[in-house]
């Protein structure tokens, strides 16, 4: 039996080919967006994600996740496989015009490079398909210091700078 | 305080099922109930999803509890001992994580606390019986995880019919003969009585 307190770098979940991806991203759009608009562009991410995973060669979706904040509400959106459709739930109390957006993709059968390659698709496809921009995204990382009971204009600084940190370490590395 | 692992393939119903069974096992205010959630993309989603719900919630990130980060998850239930001591840890491992492994982990933060291990119930998704066995790398992961039950709940129950549930829990017999196996639906309700009961009454 593995010691569990082993680790070599690897967890025991890569040994069955499976890959896990994260990306945060800010969205924005013009036009106001809905409860309906933000649950059917969540819902065609997630599938859209999955079908590129499978044109990748991915064996089968563990599943693809998200969780979007925005000043009016939380919704949720997540999908196990394009055939099996994807699911949302959440609520806004008002249309919006930016969002935040955490993604978690775990796929069996391809690398993590191609997992991460697949979920920026998806994300940048259908944003763009929807008429909203990516301003910032930020992979491996989901607004470290969010606080739930901060008050919305206080999260959404929180959120802002966290985002920002890539923005600087970007900058510092040549990439900016 | 009980730790209780919620395992299963990835994207079975496993938080779910920890939303609404948390809520079910702390009842009026009777239960203090503490959530730790494992996801291996970095990303802890479920876990900002169960901190709406305002419950104690423990993140761990970075790697599977059962292997990787197993000693976080061993630090992290001494800390929940020592800071909040609930009367039940519900852990969703992340969908890869090897049961006995979990509890092997959960055990090391036991040295110094009072801790009794829970049943492992290990959710098996009805709606893709064959896309989790049949493939040679994935089944390995997902018949390693039927034989660590100590209670399958065929999941999902509510989106295929009656042939497809009892196909579901024929083929999980075929790995564990002991477990006890029950029908669940997160959405409808169906099981959550009896796996709060299963939960409340088991004694390692």
């Amino acid at each position: 039996m593995a010691d569990p307190t082993a680790s070599d770098g690897h967890g025991c979940y890569t040994e069955y080919g499976v890959s896990g991806y994260g990306v945060a991203a800010k969205l924005s759009r013009k036009e106001l967006m809905n409860e309906d608009f933000v649950k059917n562009m969540a819902e065609s991410m997630m599938v859209s994600i999955a079908q590129n995973c499978m044109e990748l060669g991915a064996r089968c979706i563990g599943h693809i996740k998200s969780h979007i904040r925005t000043e009016a509400g939380t919704i949720k959106a997540d999908t196990i496989g394009a055939s099996h459709g994807s699911y949302s739930n959440g609520h806004l109390t008002k249309p919006v015009k930016e969002l935040f957006i955490a993604i978690n993709s775990i796929v069996q059968g391809i690398p993590e490079e191609a997992v991460k390659a697949a979920t920026l698709e998806g994300l940048h496809e259908v944003s763009e398909q929807r008429g909203l921009f990516v301003i910032k995204e930020k992979e491996h990382t989901y607004f470290d210091e969010f606080d739930f009971v901060a008050s919305k204009k206080d999260y959404i600084k929180q959120l802002e700078e966290q985002l920002q940190q890539t923005d600087d370490e970007d900058t510092s590395n040549g990439n900016g | 305080m009980k730790i209780t692992q919620i395992a299963g393939f990835l994207g079975c119903g496993k938080t779910t099922l920890l939303l609404k069974l948390s809520r079910k096992i702390a009842g009026e205010g009777e239960r203090k109930i503490a959530l730790v959630v494992n996801e291996i993309g970095e990303i802890p989603v479920d876990g900002k999803i169960f901190e709406e719900s305002g419950m104690q919630v423990k993140d761990i990130g970075g790697g599977c509890i059962c292997c990787e980060v197993a000693s976080t998850f061993a630090k992290t239930i001494y800390r929940l001992y020592k800071d909040f001591n609930p009367d039940h840890v519900l852990v969703e491992p992340t969908g890869v994580a090897v049961p006995h492994q979990v509890k092997l982990a959960a055990r090391m933060g036991s040295r110094d606390a009072k801790i009794s291990i829970g049943p492992a119930i290990v959710l098996f998704d009805a709606t893709r019986p064959a896309e989790l066995l049949d493939m040679d790398m994935l089944g390995q992961l997902v018949t390693t995880q039927i034989k660590d039950a100590d209670v399958i709940a065929i999941s999902k129950v509510d989106a295929v019919d009656e042939a497809a549930v009892s196909e579901s829990a024929q083929r999980v017999r075929e790995y564990n003969a002991k477990a006890d196996i029950c029908n669940l639906s997160s959405f409808s309700g169906t099981g959550l009585d009896q796996l709060t009961d299963i939960i409340l009454s088991w004694e390692a």
